[in-house]
């Protein structure tokens, strides 16, 4: 059998395909090509695309108005520190004993991940000590633990919040630490690290 | 003329339609698997072989290579033949293809479960199977051009093109982006590193997208859409424009992969230029499809096979203009390492490449198997169920990316960031991800109900390997006649001339951008701090490889604020060139690691802390779809392999002293007894030679280099500030007090220190001085690449000073007795 049999069913002009003809020679596998131009709103774009890379690179090579990258950094951290130049308004360092701040202090310990070293109920684990018991390693005052909290001690393991929780968050959490799981009786805990206080 | 008596080769076509279904369906069923670890960590299976890590790469290569790879070469052995009028060239070249082909699907597969991998993305393979490919590809190249050359038919058709461009693309692209120097069978080292190894990646990754799903279906649908609507292409004049700009252009777009990252500006600016650029030559093919469809619209509403065509020209469409939209800048911020560009890259890969398989199956199937496709009716119910799938799949993701993108760089009030922890934007989009894997479902599904329309096609025709056809012989036309020939028309009847203008078209892209990154010194500024791996860390890196971290962890700040408050410094170019192969990753599925080794920065993580988190995540945190890697605690390195890898390094110019190869195993053990004995510290026992000690090694070094602080090693003594030493017992107890809170960790509790790795401070010899400048100088601003830290950020000056006091006046006193 052959399957040639298609070569001259589609020779012709082809009116609904617009005004094309078909070329002569172009019939492969039956398959012909119109002599139509490409639709001129794609030639527009094609030239478009062109013009706007040239001005782009002028834009920031040639002329050289536009910033790099670094500047954009730069810029947006000026923007930033013109921001939030007031800095933080001051927390006191007292505990702060509402239920509204003691709840916002459990869910910051939840989102931040502090039950993977210190346990879901502060019971501690290899990684991190015990936090209800009455022994604190790096002193146990609002302002020693308050610190602990916003400036770590990265080496031992505990990573500084400083930059991911403000002053009123961190002031917060040390609350829930100091006074709602202090009441917790975990199932597991760890033994006591650091010096024991009233 | 007399016609010459041929027959067609329809044995080969068979055999790589029935490669094209099998892998498909595997290829598909590992892709819905990942789908569903994404958001249940539990079907990672607590094993070393299917962590998403490793399957990952086997998907994509799967679909890619395995699925779409057999897709092309069975369309193009088909259309090949019937378009020249001719067998092909050689059968025995048909059949090295074939089994080559699969040989080294079956060696890719095997490898990947087995974490043999460069980590190169899409060329993941090692070296010995890279060669094969080249092989196999050029057997293929050799087998087409030899058929060109024997055709009947004076003009080589557009399919035939792309085709070529494809065969021409790939194998400049496989064979430049795979140079690597062996280090074992199965291990190599890139010879490019950082930034040229980036460079030279994405040109390969962008381009494989171009020359192995872009540029041989534009020449299968220039083929099977006509044949299979029975009408003539709608513009000659376009197929030339839009072959020659997309092939120009296309090799040039590969650093829109690498925007905002540790690349030279002007790479970048190329990158997206030409991407914008690549509008309109893609569209090209899209709208020659659609305007080929013009009156025939009717004959799509009966054709399973033509619908799949119309979803494959608009999948391609859409893709080929969100395509240069993320190459902006300002959009790249979003899409990239967010979901982002896996729905992009599934609308396409669903979309156009399936899709136009799906579409040629449907209507060669029938074909060659002499026969009616079995049910009308399976065919539609497949092509909606795949459809929806595509937009089920794809919908969700842009949406998680959006989402959490915007989570990522939330601010509070006070200019902290709203969603510190990475975890809490993951946890955000896992519904998501569920939503996805229902598309991926409807997608298998559909291939399945086809699998079985196309079994029962099959099973009510008939095949014959040899299908007899005759043509008139070829009588060469000789020189052009500029009256009635133009030049491209002339071309077209050149075979070999028109592949050798299309391989200079397709390199200068390339050319331009990876020769100035190799050899113009300034594209790479040095960083002096930046020192190479030691062996321990070199091994954690090779694991890190191995598993296949960068697939859901980057090692590349940008530089934005809401990253670099994330997770620490941006990434400079310097900071990689010891890296072969380099570790940007693509998506974040987990948080940037670059800066995981800064002891002072926030993704500073203790080696219990890891340890704990390698053996379970999610103990760690129930939401983590991190898989375990407790096999971390008690698989060894080999160290038999240590001396040859830094050799091969050594090789590649990595600045090893002569001999480290020697020294390198007992460098090693000394670096993983430091590590064994921190974690003993918090009760727990691993091998000093274990993968455990060796990851953490090399976690802990990511981004350390660059944190020293500069200046600390120039200043001289006699600039330093006169430091008067406090016998007073108060100072003194404070700095007790600091000493055991702080120093005591390296240093002892009596100041005897772990020598070598942590000095003594009570044996008399000082590594930087023991005067009481000196010493303050050391605790002040540190040595951080030596691992001793600087404290000036943590305590004030007259706390160092008593420190000071404390080790020269009380613990060597005590020393001293």
């Amino acid at each position: 059998m052959t399957i040639e049999n298609n070569q001259d069913t589609m020779h012709g002009n082809h009116p609904e395909n617009g005004h094309g003809h078909a070329m002569d020679e172009h019939n492969y596998d039956g398959i012909e090509e119109l002599d139509n131009p490409p639709p001129g709103w794609i030639m527009f774009i094609f030239y478009l695309t062109i013009g706007i890379s040239i001005l782009y690179g002028a834009y920031y090579f040639w002329i050289g108005i536009g910033p790099d990258q670094h500047q954009e950094y730069e810029r947006a951290v000026l923007k930033a520190q013109a921001q939030y130049e007031s800095g933080q308004p001051g927390v006191q360092m007292v505990l702060l004993s509402d239920e509204v701040s003691l709840a916002e202090g459990k869910t910051i310990y939840a989102d931040m991940n502090c039950a993977a070293c210190h346990g879901a109920e502060g019971e501690g684990n290899a990684i991190g000590p015990n936090l209800t018991d009455d022994y604190w390693i790096h002193g146990c005052s609002f302002e020693e633990v308050f610190n602990i909290i916003k400036n770590g001690e990265p080496l031992k393991g505990m990573t500084a919040f400083k930059t991911q929780l403000s002053d009123e968050r961190i002031a917060k959490v040390t609350s829930y630490v100091m006074l709602t799981m202090k009441e917790y009786n975990p199932a597991n805990p760890k033994d006591p690290q650091g010096e024991k206080c009233e | 003329m007399e016609n010459q008596k041929f027959y067609y080769d329809h044995k080969i076509v068979k055999q790589f339609i029935m490669a094209t279904v099998f892998w498909g369906i595997v290829a598909i069923i590992v892709g819905l698997l990942i789908a569903l670890q994404l958001a249940f960590p539990v079907f990672n299976f607590d094993l070393e072989y299917t962590t998403f890590g490793r399957l990952r790469p086997l998907h994509t290569n799967a679909v890619i290579f395995a699925f779409i790879g057999n897709a092309i070469f069975a369309g193009v052995y088909y259309s090949m033949q019937k378009l020249l009028k001719t067998r092909m060239y050689s059968d025995k070249l048909s059949a090295i293809n074939f089994w080559g082909w699969q040989l080294i699907i079956v060696l890719a597969a095997i490898t990947l479960i087995l974490g043999i991998t460069t980590s190169k993305e899409y060329a993941e393979l090692e070296w010995p199977i890279d060669i094969l490919i080249a092989i196999v590809w050029i057997v293929y190249g050799w087998n087409m051009i030899g058929t060109i050359l024997v055709r009947r038919v004076q003009h080589i058709y557009a399919a035939i093109w792309w085709y070529l461009a494809t065969f021409l693309g790939i194998a400049m692209l496989h064979v430049v982006n795979s140079f690597a120097l062996p280090v074992s069978l199965f291990k190599s080292y890139s010879v490019y590193a950082g930034a040229q190894d980036a460079v030279v990646q994405w040109w390969y990754g962008h381009n494989a997208v171009a020359f192995f799903l872009t540029t041989p279906f534009l020449g299968l649908m220039y083929y099977y859409l006509p044949k299979a609507v029975n009408r003539p292409i709608y513009s000659y004049k376009l197929s030339i424009i839009h072959f020659w700009s997309l092939i120009f252009l296309y090799m040039w777009a590969g650093p829109h992969h690498l925007l905002y990252q540790a690349l030279p500006e002007w790479a970048q600016a190329l990158g997206t230029t030409f991407s914008i650029m690549l509008i309109a030559p893609s569209w090209g093919g899209m709208i020659n499809g659609f305007l080929t469809l013009r009156g025939a619209w009717d004959k799509v509403r009966d054709s399973a096979a033509l619908k799949f065509f119309v979803v494959a020209l608009t999948a391609y469409g859409m893709a080929t203009f969100e395509g240069p939209m993320m190459s902006l800048k300002n959009v790249n911020a979003i899409t990239h390492f967010t979901d982002w560009t896996i729905g992009h890259v599934h609308i396409a890969g669903m979309g156009w490449n399936a899709g136009l398989t799906f579409g040629m199956l449907y209507w060669l199937v029938p074909i060659i198997f002499n026969t009616k496709i079995y049910s009308k009716k399976l065919a539609n119910i497949h092509f909606w169920i795949a459809t929806l799938g595509i937009l089920i799949y794809a919908i969700p993701l842009y949406w998680a990316a959006v989402t959490q993108w915007l989570m990522w760089r939330e601010y509070t009030p006070e200019g902290f960031l709203a969603y510190p922890n990475f975890l809490e934007t993951l946890s955000q989009i896992i519904p998501l991800y569920v939503a996805r894997i229902v598309g991926g479902a409807m997608f298998v599904t559909g291939f399945i109900i086809m699998m079985y329309n196309m079994v029962k096609t099959v099973k009510s025709g008939t095949f014959s390997n040899n299908v007899p056809a005759e043509a008139p012989a070829l009588v060469p036309m000789g020189d052009r006649n500029p009256a009635r020939e133009t030049v491209h028309r002339w071309l077209e009847r050149k075979g070999v001339r028109f592949s050798i203008i299309a391989f200079f078209v397709l390199a200068i892209g390339g050319a331009v951008e990876i020769i100035p990154m190799i050899f113009v010194k300034s594209n790479i500024p040095a960083i002096d701090t930046v020192t190479p791996y030691t062996p321990l860390e070199l091994e954690g890196r090779d694991i890190y490889i191995s598993e296949g971290c960068y697939v859901c962890h980057s090692q590349m700040i940008r530089p934005f604020r809401w990253e670099t408050d994330r997770y620490g410094e941006y990434s400079k170019i310097g900071e990689f060139i010891y890296d072969h192969p380099y570790q940007w990753g693509s998506r974040r599925i987990g948080p940037d690691l670059a800066r995981a080794g800064v002891v002072t920065g926030p993704m500073y993580k203790s080696a219990a802390w890891h340890y704990n988190h390698f053996m379970d995540p999610q103990k760690m945190n129930a939401q983590s779809t991190m898989p375990k890697y407790h096999w971390f605690a008690t698989k060894e390195i080999n160290l038999e392999r240590t001396p040859a890898k830094i050799r091969t390094l050594q090789k590649l110019g990595v600045p090893y002293p002569d001999g480290f190869d020697q020294l390198a195993v007992a460098d090693l053990r000394k670096q993983g007894a430091e590590v064994a004995e921190n974690l003993k510290a918090s009760g727990i026992e691993v091998s000093p030679v274990s993968q455990m000690t060796a990851m953490i090694a090399y976690l802990h070094k990511l981004g350390r280099d660059i944190t020293q602080v500069p200046g600390a090693e120039t200043a001289a003594p006699a600039e330093l500030a006169p430091v008067t030493l406090s016998t007073a017992q108060a100072d003194l107890d404070a700095g007790r007090a600091n000493y055991e809170k702080i120093c005591a960790v390296c240093h002892g509790m009596t100041g005897a220190g772990i020598p070598p790795a942590f000095p003594s401070l009570i044996d008399g010899e000082w590594i930087h001085g023991g005067s009481p400048e000196e010493v303050v100088r050391s605790i002040s601003n540190g040595y951080p690449e030596k691992g001793m830290v600087a404290y000036k950020n943590q305590l004030p000056a007259s706390q160092i000073e008593q420190l000071a006091s404390y080790i020269l006046n009380v613990l060597n006193n005590e020393a001293d007795k």
